[in-house]
């Protein structure tokens, strides 16, 4: 009887103890996949502002040369793409920010 | 290879002295080169010859001359660029390239940019052939916004290259963490090397820094141009402004048109200028009395005081 229980404890311990992995590493992914959005969104703005800077003679910022943003032009297809997307979503900026930090 | 821009207010003589510095080096038995970078060239008339921007001998001497065409700078220029183009979005293909180059010339800044790029072939290519590269430059608003164009340019550049490997330092965190570039899966670079952005900005800044240690080296002078007059004067200790500001070496002062009239004024405009100029070399040359093509006739021997070594 006693066998018995022991075995139904260490069972139930061991079932604890994967529970608690299973919790903690979905925690640390959860937290991973948090951080790996935030980077992205501040690496997203700074394309956005690379390419910003680069072509500010169409926005009115004082732009470098136009002769730098044409040698680039031909490798800025993603960064253009970046700029597109922030200028469409440019009206809900403060929704996406609040969205990030999990703000209710 | 040495180099001589010779700057000033418009009409004060700077063909002509270019002229005659490129003929008296030749004489000398240097190779030289003469261009100009005046979209108003006049080099040709100086020299009774038809120049363009194919550099040509003159009668079996070894002085070249060339009137550099600005606007074909230009369309090399952006041809190269719309090439790159063309290979990455072959679909621009479709589009006639050429017809934009018509209205390009009137885009603010192409004109400087044209110069720096002739500037740039003539520091690379040219410089292994020749001796002596003379430069008659544009007047002074011009000259000043060309000649600050490689600073101007590497101040940007700098900026870009840090943002840029701002971006490259996210995606290697992004990549570090999922093993994967972009949420789409999209693979986008996130090494410098790996980076067609980043290896072009190192390659301009590469490109410029060199134009610019050419520019500001021991074998460049920025010669001045000016003739005992007012407004001369003015223009002139504009341009000494903008070289000290630039940090460009501007070695001679020429008073051209010096004649037993204005003498004095001569004098006085020597003075205010080489206080401004204190380790200056000054030659005076007296107005040329032969009518063009006759500037090889100059008997002031005006390459002594151009402050470069032989």
């Amino acid at each position: 009887m006693s066998k018995t229980k022991g075995k139904r404890c260490k069972g139930f311990s061991w079932f604890l103890w994967g529970k608690a992995l299973a919790f903690f590493s979905n925690f640390g992914a959860s937290h991973r996949e948090k951080a790996v959005e935030l980077t992205r969104f501040e690496e997203k703005e700074l394309e956005n502002l690379f390419v910003l800077l680069l072509m500010g003679s169409f926005t009115g910022i004082p732009s470098p040369p136009s002769f730098i943003a044409a040698e680039l032009l031909p490798h800025l297809e993603h960064e253009i793409k970046v700029l597109n997307a922030r200028a469409k979503a440019s009206s809900d900026a403060m929704a996406e920010i609040i969205g990030l930090l999990d703000i209710d | 290879m040495k180099s001589v821009f010779f700057t000033g207010k418009g009409g004060v003589g700077k063909s002509t002295l270019s002229a005659a510095a490129g003929w008296q080096l030749a004489e000398k038995g240097k190779r030289v080169l003469v261009t100009s970078f005046d979209p108003a060239h006049n080099l040709g008339d100086i020299f009774g010859e038809k120049l363009s921007h194919a550099i040509r001998r003159y009668k079996k001497t070894s002085l070249f001359l060339q009137e550099t065409d600005l606007e074909q700078s230009a369309r090399a220029y952006l041809k190269s660029s719309m090439g790159v183009l063309e290979e990455v979005y072959s679909y621009t293909k479709a589009f006639n390239m050429d017809k934009y180059f018509k209205i390009l010339r009137y885009s603010p800044g192409v004109e400087e940019y044209a110069a720096l790029v002739a500037m740039e072939h003539l520091f690379r290519e040219e410089g292994e052939i020749f001796d002596y590269i003379i430069i008659d430059t544009p007047p002074t608003g011009l000259t000043l916004r060309i000649l600050a164009l490689p600073k101007v340019t590497l101040a940007w550049l700098e900026r870009l290259v840090e943002i840029r490997r701002e971006i490259l330092d996210k995606r290697h965190t992004i990549h570090l963490i999922t093993g994967k570039y972009d949420e789409k899966g999209t693979k986008l670079p996130y090494t410098e090397e790996e980076d067609a952005v980043m290896r072009k900005l190192k390659e301009m800044q590469n490109r410029y820094e060199k134009v610019l240690s050419c520019l500001t080296s021991e074998d460049n002078n920025i010669a001045l141009v000016c003739n005992p007059d007012f407004l001369s004067l003015k223009e002139s200790q504009r341009l000494v402004t903008g070289t000290k500001e630039l940090g460009l070496p501007l070695r001679t002062l020429f008073l051209n048109k010096v004649e037993d009239q204005n003498e004095d004024i001569a004098k006085h405009v020597e003075e205010i200028l080489t206080t401004d100029l204190p380790n200056t070399s000054v030659k005076r040359v007296p107005l040329l009395r032969h009518d063009a093509p006759a500037c090889y006739i100059m008997d002031t021997d005006i390459t002594d005081a151009l402050g470069l070594s032989p």
